[in-house]
């Protein structure tokens, strides 16, 4: 059963990682700048809850807040030059990152131990659950607040004028752009609000694994979380949640028996899926379909006109 | 710790020195971009998997050691084109985020397929007059890098050759300034296309050879940090830039070699990576860059 706590909780923070990309990807930018960000939040807040001994809410507030301040910052530059260029920007931001918490020594009392992180060594001692009573159903379901949450809000932006932005901004710059769409500070927002996402996912991730250490937040990381959305398509939000549990679930440890044959399958899976379904699992045909099968079994009129 | 000039300018010989492998990935990289207008991720694993392919050749059969250098551009041309057809032939030429991510999918792919062949141990690998040194009054260059310098010239040349002086440069050329008006001219695009990435390839899996050459191993671990500093080369050179990557390849090594000397090996990358911010701040068309490209 622990197990299966563990791998909820792995596919509930994943699902984030994932998402804060999708937001970026609706513009048509592709960031492999998420990885950073997460590793930003996990260190902040776990620096907050172990060091100066916050409560995990907040600890996680600030980890988001940080991972979006970092987003937002790293926007200006990286957003001015366009498409393949800001994949090669945002490489290079996550290695800034990945490097400075390996070169990030600050280790302190606290209660009489010796916290903090500590460089090469990573950082060890984030039991907030553990120290707080919380047992492993209670973490998965505070994991998936937040997933159900931003799940939620993403889900909605679709359906208001906002995400109707973002999407015309990814689907031609030139005449979004021509229609009045200040699309700097469109993809500066994506990016912030992937930042803040990315960022809380990492504070999450920080306090499930207690642990964390540089060569966690690799570029393998970063794929992973473009590869979410990308696989599972960019016309639902549902899209990234269903490609997480796929490979999490299924290709990860559903294949145990594989072995490490199991790690080619990832690289195979993805070069597979983009020559038979370069727009992604559920794209907009499939979302289409959906829709229509919906609408006729409840008889409304959306379904009807859809 | 005093650092004197003699030891400056020793490092930045030995940077640029090392810094034409990084030129010759930065060449792949651009060439690529230039014909299609697409990232090739998994490049620079091509370079890595040739040298394996052509080191593995000769320790099994016995030949001599300087054919590795012959064997690994072939073998990672044979790659490269196996990259071609896996992840940029059949995918529309409209989306590029699929064929990016299709490429990064073969560069983790070709990654672990090296993991798991070697059991992810690194292998040493054997170096070209690594038993000369040249000492030109107060400074000295390593035999090793002069014949990593020299081999990545004449591949340059041979490049510049190739892509301006015969049919099947005019044909890559052409392609990639207008691929429709080419294909009215009778230029089989996708021909032309598989053409320049094995030609990528082969160049690809010299540098491969030549960077395991002057670091003495070759491991896996090398793919992602060679594939980032290739991408930095290139956009410091300017994207699809030829005389840009080769320019940028060599100062990036230049400066990596002096941030190793100033900062440490644990800090030297993050040096290198905010000198392509201050690029992309400040140039963010790259040095030879033209403006207003769309890609």
């Amino acid at each position: 059963m622990a197990y299966y706590l563990g791998l909820l909780q792995t596919i509930g923070i994943h699902t984030l990682l994932g998402l804060s990309a999708y937001v970026l990807l609706l513009t048509g930018q592709l960031s492999l700048a998420q990885v950073g960000f997460f590793a930003i939040g996990a260190y902040i807040s776990g620096i907050l809850t172990v060091i100066f001994e916050y409560h995990i809410v907040p600890g996680l507030f600030v980890g988001a807040l940080a991972g979006g301040f970092f987003a937002f910052l790293v926007g200006f530059p990286a957003l001015r030059i366009k498409g393949l260029m800001l994949v090669v920007a945002t490489i290079a931001f996550s290695e800034i990152v990945r490097l400075f918490f390996f070169n990030l020594n600050w280790r302190v009392m606290v209660n009489g131990v010796e916290v903090g992180p500590d460089s090469t060594q990573g950082f060890r001692e984030i039991r907030f659950y553990a120290a707080n009573g919380w047992d492993a159903l209670d973490v998965v379901l505070f994991i998936w607040l937040f997933v159900t949450v931003v799940m939620a809000m993403l889900w909605w932006l679709d359906r208001v004028r906002a995400g109707a932005t973002l999407r015309a901004v990814g689907a031609d710059e030139l005449a979004a752009q021509s229609s009045g769409v200040n699309i700097v500070a469109v993809k500066v927002s994506a990016m912030t609000c992937g930042g803040v996402i990315a960022g809380l996912a990492g504070g999450l991730y920080a306090h499930s694994a207690t642990y964390v250490d540089h060569l966690t937040f690799s570029v393998l990381l970063a794929t992973f979380a473009v590869a979410y959305p990308i696989l599972g398509g960019l016309s639902s939000v549902f899209g990234t949640l269903i490609a997480v549990i796929f490979i999490q679930g299924i290709l990860i440890e559903g294949m145990r028996f594989l072995g490490d044959w199991r790690s080619m399958l990832f690289g195979l899976l993805i070069i597979v899926a983009m020559n038979f379904r370069p727009a992604g699992l559920l794209d907009g045909s499939v979302v289409a379909r959906i829709r229509r099968i919906l609408g006729r079994a409840n008889g409304s009129d959306r379904g009807r006109h859809a | 710790m005093a650092i004197d000039l003699v030891d400056v300018v020793q490092a930045i010989i030995d940077g640029l020195l090392f810094g034409s492998t990084y030129a010759l990935i930065g060449l792949g990289f651009t060439l690529i971009f230039g014909a299609m207008h697409k990232l090739n991720m998994a490049y620079a694993a091509s370079a890595i998997a040739g040298a394996y392919v052509g080191l593995a050749v000769i320790l099994m059969s016995g030949l001599p050691v300087v054919l590795t250098f012959l064997l690994g551009p072939v073998a990672s041309g044979v790659i490269g084109f196996g990259i071609y057809v896996t992840c940029f032939r059949y995918m529309p030429a409209t989306n590029v985020l699929a064929p990016l991510m299709a490429s990064i999918g073969a560069l983790f792919f070709i990654d672990e397929m090296i993991i798991h062949a070697t059991a992810g141990s690194p292998l040493s690998f054997p170096a070209i007059m690594d038993d000369v040194f040249l000492e030109v009054g107060e400074y000295g260059f390593r035999g090793d890098l002069l014949f990593v310098l020299a081999t990545s010239l004449i591949a340059m040349l041979v490049l510049l050759y190739v892509l301006f002086s015969t049919r099947l440069g005019l044909a890559t050329r052409a392609v990639s300034q207008q691929a429709v008006a080419a294909e009215l001219c009778g230029i089989a695009s996708h021909r032309t296309n598989a053409k320049t990435f094995v030609i990528t390839g082969v160049l690809g899996g010299l540098a491969g050879c030549m960077a395991a050459a002057a670091v003495g191993v070759i491991s896996p671990l090398l793919t992602v940090p060679i594939t980032v500093k290739g991408l930095i080369v290139t956009v410091i050179g300017g994207l699809g830039s030829i005389p840009g990557a080769i320019v940028a390849g060599f100062a990036v090594g230049g400066f990596e070699n002096l941030f190793l000397l100033l900062f440490g090996v644990n800090q030297r990358d993050i040096y290198v990576f905010l000198l392509l911010f201050v690029f992309l701040v400040f140039r963010p068309n790259g040095l030879f860059g033209r403006a207003n490209r769309r890609d």
